[in-house]
């Protein structure tokens, strides 16, 4: 049964796909826009940067679901991954000058805040079962609240001042391959990781004993507690999981790629941790499809420069409503079709 | 959603809110500011003088109305975070009629009340129609309203504020502001004396309340709304098409959150401006639905408690160091500790002061 759903579940994604792929075409011939000019090297290579926080917060946020808890928080643990790299950054240097190292200091410190966060927000939706969606926005809003807060604090105002980011890293050899090598082998080495990591959650979730454990626990915890395997530590072990994914996410945005942290408006983080639930959903809770959906969604967001370079200029509040649109196009084509048997519900053992 | 009594739920608003202050009032003292000036300066910015309290009214009246807008949806059973862009887009309606109808007609005070009628009919049917998209990917194409409604948040701010910044600007304007609303468009302040905050208003916000109270508990339609949201199976065998049942709640709430735009555009602001500058009662409302328990009724409280933590906390921004954002982040909590009514459950036990029933 259920692999015959799977299998039409693949294929609603793969006609959405389709679909949304056939529509982009559709407007590239109805606007007349030279196709040569939009796909380049460049392109791609900003594509990659745009999808690397949406990838690492989708893959995070795929774990936790397929585990059975619903992280709908992702958005409010990426605005403080963005606003605790830079601090930590910041703070590391004393105060200028804010070096390679302190950078990488940023990202570590920002990925375990954000894992501590979300270990305490494991705890109120596991142990005291608060409601998964609520408590979700509830982590946003806090973050909509307490990132520009303590920005204010450190720097006296929403957003921190620029700050340099990290240097692109070109490996040996692998660097010379055409393309490939500019792409990810003379690029931001959180690309390289986020690539890597892609596929590594992957060999994990379906190679692996711990990989089927995380998909009993959503789809039939019973049973997984019958084997003896603790249903909800493996679930506060995704959901911590995607509280350090998301993090480091957020702080590729500030520091990563980025060059400090904007906090006014919905702060810099803007929808991408929304954005990254969607990825997860479109990808059907594949990392690997989750990964190419964040392409997707990175090259809309990179759609307006090379929308400039063809010498089509539309205004920039336009463009940049570009991924959000395709969200919307992707979820109505795709649905939600395949969510795991146990997401939402609490699991409390049978004594 | 939430499963408590009804003064299971007003204890845990209470011990939700205060436990969000004292960690809130915690956090200012660890960054080095004094806590008690803090709640202080919150309760005079809320309540002090007779400016404060129209403040704390006129935000009121926003949250009230936007809050009755999220009660709606959340009680049949539809999460519509999109209040916000509904708001947006009502407000933008608004402040299209009332643009290019006052022109064409006399100025006088009767043309006035007649333009701010139109207008709000504007604000409401475009608040709705707004609001029916996601309601219509929600029930036919099984797209979750969450997500979609916070698409059409980021979708409404950007496509208002191209519209604004690229046809209404007049010449030679350096921001993105439309022209301001003729004299005659306003409401009247009575007594408090404040150019932003009417009493007529605040009575179109109770009167709202009212009405969606009565819809919802003495009306059939009303009725339907509630049971399919909450008992599916039941309302589909008394014949109540569900998919139906979440267009029409979405539409509902975005009405009301439509003519929340309206009463922004005419009584607050008097003209229209970038739609990311302003105050984000859309989002703030969904913590006074949720610590109303998705009651109707219930959103007149906790709408005026948000509306004096909101004027208090900006006064915080204006006569102390800390920044307003913290309020901000303390509603977050609030909400935080709304969602967990086990926690208070399990304290309750834990300390023996009740909460037994667990």
């Amino acid at each position: 049964m259920s692999a015959v759903r799977d299998a039409l579940a693949d294929r609603a994604a793969f006609v959405g796909g389709l679909a949304l792929l056939a529509a982009v075409l559709l407007a590239f011939l109805v606007a007349d826009i030279p196709g040569s000019d939009l796909v380049t090297v460049g392109a791609m290579e900003r594509a990659l940067q745009a999808a690397t926080p949406i990838a690492l917060a989708g893959i995070g946020g795929l774990y936790a679901e397929k585990s059975g808890v619903f992280n709908i928080g992702l958005e409010g643990f990426m605005i403080f991954g963005a606003l605790f790299g830079a601090v930590a950054a910041w703070t590391v240097s004393g105060g200028d000058a804010v070096g390679q190292a302190d950078l990488w200091v940023g990202v570590l410190a920002a990925t375990l805040v954000c894992g501590l966060l979300a270990a305490l927000f494991a705890v109120l939706l596991i142990r005291y079962e608060a409601d998964q969606i609520v408590a979700g926005l509830a982590v946003w809003f806090v973050g909509l609240g307490f990132g520009p807060f303590i920005s204010t604090i450190v720097w006296g105002g929403v957003s921190s001042p620029s700050l340099p980011n990290i240097d692109n890293v070109a490996v040996p050899v692998l660097s010379e391959v055409p393309i490939a090598g500019r792409l990810f082998f003379d690029a931001s080495p959180l690309v390289l990781f986020t690539v890597l990591l892609a596929v590594g959650a992957w060999v994990v979730l379906f190679r692996t004993r711990y990989g089927y454990w995380v998909q009993a626990a959503g789809e039939n915890p019973e049973a997984l507690d019958t084997a003896g395997v603790d249903v909800n530590r493996v679930r506060y072990a995704t959901l911590v999981f995607s509280g350090l994914a998301a993090g480091l996410g957020g702080a590729v945005l500030s520091i990563g790629i980025g060059s400090g942290f904007t906090g006014t408006g919905v702060t810099m983080v803007d929808g991408r941790g929304w954005i990254a639930i969607v990825a997860y959903l479109f990808g059907n809770y594949n990392p690997l499809g989750t990964y190419g959906a964040s392409l997707l969604f990175g090259a809309m967001d990179m759609l307006q420069i090379q929308l400039q370079t063809a010498g089509i200029s539309l205004p920039g509040s336009i463009t940049g409503l570009f991924p959000y649109v395709a969200v919307l196009v992707v979820l109505v084509a795709v649905g939600y079709t395949r969510v795991p048997a146990a997401v939402g519900e609490p699991y409390a053992k049978e004594d | 959603m939430l499963r408590a009594s009804v003064l299971e739920r007003i204890a845990i608003a209470i011990v939700s809110t205060t436990l969000a202050l004292v960690i809130g009032a915690g956090i200012v003292a660890l960054s080095g500011y004094d806590a008690v000036e803090f709640v202080y300066s919150l309760v005079y910015g809320a309540v002090g003088e007779l400016s404060n309290v129209a403040f704390t009214l006129r935000q009121s009246t926003m949250l009230i109305l936007a809050g009755v807008a999220v009660a709606v949806a959340f009680r049949a059973g539809v999460l519509n975070i999109g209040v916000q862009g509904q708001f947006v887009v009502g407000g933008f309606a608004a402040t299209l009629a009332i643009l290019f109808l006052a022109p064409l007609l006399p100025g006088n005070a009767l043309v006035g009340v007649a333009l701010m009628i139109v207008a709000g009919g504007a604000a409401v049917a475009a608040g709705g129609a707004y609001a029916a998209l996601p309601g219509l990917m929600k029930a036919y194409a099984d797209a979750n309203e969450v997500i979609t409604t916070i698409m059409l948040n980021f979708i409404a701010s950007g496509v208002v504020y191209f519209l604004l910044d690229a046809y209404l600007r007049p010449p030679g304007a350096a921001a993105p502001n439309t022209e301001a609303f003729p004299d005659y468009v306003d409401l009247p302040g009575f007594a408090f004396g404040s150019p932003s905050f009417s009493v007529i208003g605040f009575a179109i916000a109770l009167l709202t309340v009212a009405v969606v109270y009565v819809y919802m508990t003495q009306t059939g339609s009303g009725y339907d709304l509630v049971t399919s949201g909450y008992q599916e199976p039941a309302a589909k065998y008394s014949g109540v098409d569900p998919n139906r049942m979440i267009v029409r709640t979405m539409t509902l709430s975005g009405m009301i959150a439509g003519l929340a735009g309206a009463l922004f555009a005419v009584m607050i602001l008097g003209y229209y401006s970038d739609p990311n500058t302003f105050p984000t009662f859309g989002f703030d409302a969904i913590a006074v639905s949720l610590l109303a328990a998705n009651n109707p009724l219930g959103v007149i409280p906790a709408g005026l408690l948000f509306g004096g933590l909101d004027a208090g906390g900006q006064y915080i921004g204006f006569t102390l160091d800390v920044p307003s954002e913290l309020v901000d982040g303390v509603i977050g909590l609030i909400v935080l500790f709304v969602a967990a009514p086990e926690l208070f459950r399990a304290a309750g036990r834990y300390t023996g002061l009740g909460g037994d029933d667990g």
